[in-house]
């Protein structure tokens, strides 16, 4: 079965090194400056922190769209259908949290929005596909004959 | 739809893992197929007919309500 769209296998070990070089740098903004970010996201610090901002943002995003949509060993028809449901899920909880969001909050900052649709999407579809494998093989364990 | 592929399996002496290499799929999407818990699509169901050499409609059944 042709796969477009996704990446090789061996990007999702690049992927998970990307999250975990990302922490250290997150890290040093937080630690380093001694203040959250602001409000606004950052877009008004000064150029060094930003920068530094933009950097540690760029590897986890980059990082987890590697581990989200690498090939899996053997990517097969079922697979794939995993992964269309997984996203479906994905954006619907996505979008569930943004209504609720809107709805519960008075002033919804910008911050908030953007760190909604970049993390939560990406980060539930991981989580959810991963655990749909998971079980994949687990089923299969208990199917077998002793 | 029910199937006969772990009947087919059992006449051809072939493992799930060597049904998956010959459709390339992966065992576990043999072993869901087997235990009706995933339906193949068509060039999947035909792809494993013809490794069993029988027509689809053997080996994949359909049941009341299907």
């Amino acid at each position: 079965m042709k796969q477009r769209f996704l990446f090789p296998y061996w990007s999702r070990y690049l992927g998970y090194a990307c999250i975990l070089f990302h922490i250290p740098l997150m890290a040093m903004k937080h630690l380093g400056t001694g203040r959250q970010l602001p409000p606004d996201g950052g877009i008004h610090e000064t150029n060094g922190d930003h920068l530094l901002f933009a950097v540690a943002f760029l590897l986890m995003v980059i990082g987890l769209i590697l581990v989200a949509f690498s090939k899996e060993k053997i990517e097969d028809e079922q697979i794939s259908r995993l992964r269309l449901d997984s996203l479906q899920w994905a954006i619907y909880l996505n979008y569930a949290i943004l209504i609720v969001s809107l709805i519960a909050t008075e002033n919804m900052g910008n911050h908030f929005m953007l760190a909604i649709d970049t993390w939560v999407p990406l980060l539930f579809f991981i989580v959810r596909f991963r655990w749909m494998i998971f079980r994949l093989n687990l089923s299969m364990k208990s199917d077998q004959p002793s | 739809m029910k199937n006969t592929i772990r009947v087919q399996r059992a006449i051809k002496e072939l493992t799930q893992a060597d049904l998956a290499a010959r459709v390339k799929v992966s065992r576990q999407t043999i072993n869901t197929i087997e235990s009706n818990k995933y339906v193949p699509s068509t060039v999947l169901a035909l792809k494993i007919a013809r490794i069993f050499g029988i027509p689809v409609e053997e080996l994949f059944i359909l049941e009341e309500g299907d």
